[in-house]
């Protein structure tokens, strides 16, 4: 039954007395609880009453003893698919992949950074290539790290887009772009961390502004979990 | 655009976005009351934890109710001229 149909049975002027629970019609016209369509001054027959039920003196027991009429079609709000996606919400709140991936490329990048740092001190080869490899592993479980956190912006947030969520996004794509230069760079030149030129100088800035960008997201990311 | 509705849409945008923040909260207080309550024995932590799921439930349905209620407010405030 369409929403617009259902909302004509009201229980007044002979009507039929039709309420909804969930995507389900129910008829209360022979309760002695609604008289002309009014339940207690404060609900009227052809409304979706699911959320009033929560707030109710009663449980949705009493929906047991009464005649089921129909399915309210455009009810949207309970459909399979949203079964489906409150079950992979639950998966996700039981494992929460987004907080478990994200602390390896933050902890990987940042020691990338301060091995880096120690390299352009020391002038230490070994220093050099554990940021490198640092960079790598970090660069490779930013994309995990990224996928999950738009899983779950889905699952929770209905991938609304607020300030939050808009940084979060900008900042996640400057850091893997960052972070792929890094990689990228340093794969092509092997000895960039040992050259005084431009190239040196941008792949180091990069490096190191790549931290500023991981403070911002954990800024935001912070808010979410904070605010 | 005038400056009042600039300014109510942007006290919509974060009102939404404290609405949109919160509802995840109370579901994940919700599911936890309802890990206590099923492993709750005695009548009294029964109906204190019954109590808190039941809230829990309320405070999600009204969240859900005002972030639809907001989020319509903003799309009618953007579409008019």
């Amino acid at each position: 039954m369409k929403k617009s149909d259902f909302q004509q049975f009201n229980g007044k002027d002979g009507k039929p007395a039709y309420i909804a629970y969930k995507g389900h019609i129910y008829n209360v016209s022979k309760s002695k609880h609604w008289k002309n369509g009014a339940h207690m001054n404060s609900h009227m027959a052809g409304e979706d009453l699911t959320d009033a039920f929560y707030d109710a003196p009663h449980g949705v027991e009493v929906l047991e003893r009464l005649e089921k009429v129909g399915i309210l079609e455009d009810e949207t709000e309970y459909s399979p698919a949203d079964e489906r996606k409150e079950a992979l919400r639950d998966l996700y709140r039981k494992f929460h992949p987004h907080p478990m991936l994200i602390h390896f490329p933050i902890g990987s990048l940042f020691l990338g950074a301060v091995l880096q740092f120690l390299c352009l001190i020391t002038r230490n080869s070994s220093l050099e290539n554990a940021a490198f490899y640092a960079f790598v592993f970090g660069t490779l479980f930013e994309f995990p790290a990224v996928i999950s956190g738009i899983i779950s912006w889905w699952l929770n947030y209905d991938l609304t887009l607020t300030s939050i969520f808009k940084n979060k996004l900008i900042f996640s794509i400057i850091l893997l772009l960052i972070s792929c230069f890094i990689v990228i760079i340093r794969f092509c030149i092997a000895d960039i961390s040992f050259q005084i030129n431009i190239f040196s100088l941008i792949y180091n800035i990069a490096i190191f502004s790549s931290i500023i960008v991981l403070v911002i997201l954990g800024y935001h990311s912070g808010k979410i979990t904070w605010h | 655009m005038n400056e009042k509705k600039k300014k109510r849409i942007k006290e919509l945008e974060e009102m939404i976005e404290i609405v949109l923040l919160s509802i995840p909260r109370e579901i994940a207080s919700q599911k936890y009351y309802q890990k206590a309550l099923e492993k709750a024995s005695s009548d009294t932590t029964i109906k204190f934890f019954k109590t808190f799921v039941e809230e829990e439930k309320k405070h999600e349905a009204n969240l859900k109710k005002i972030l639809k209620d907001l989020q319509t407010e903003l799309k009618q405030l953007k579409k008019s001229k």
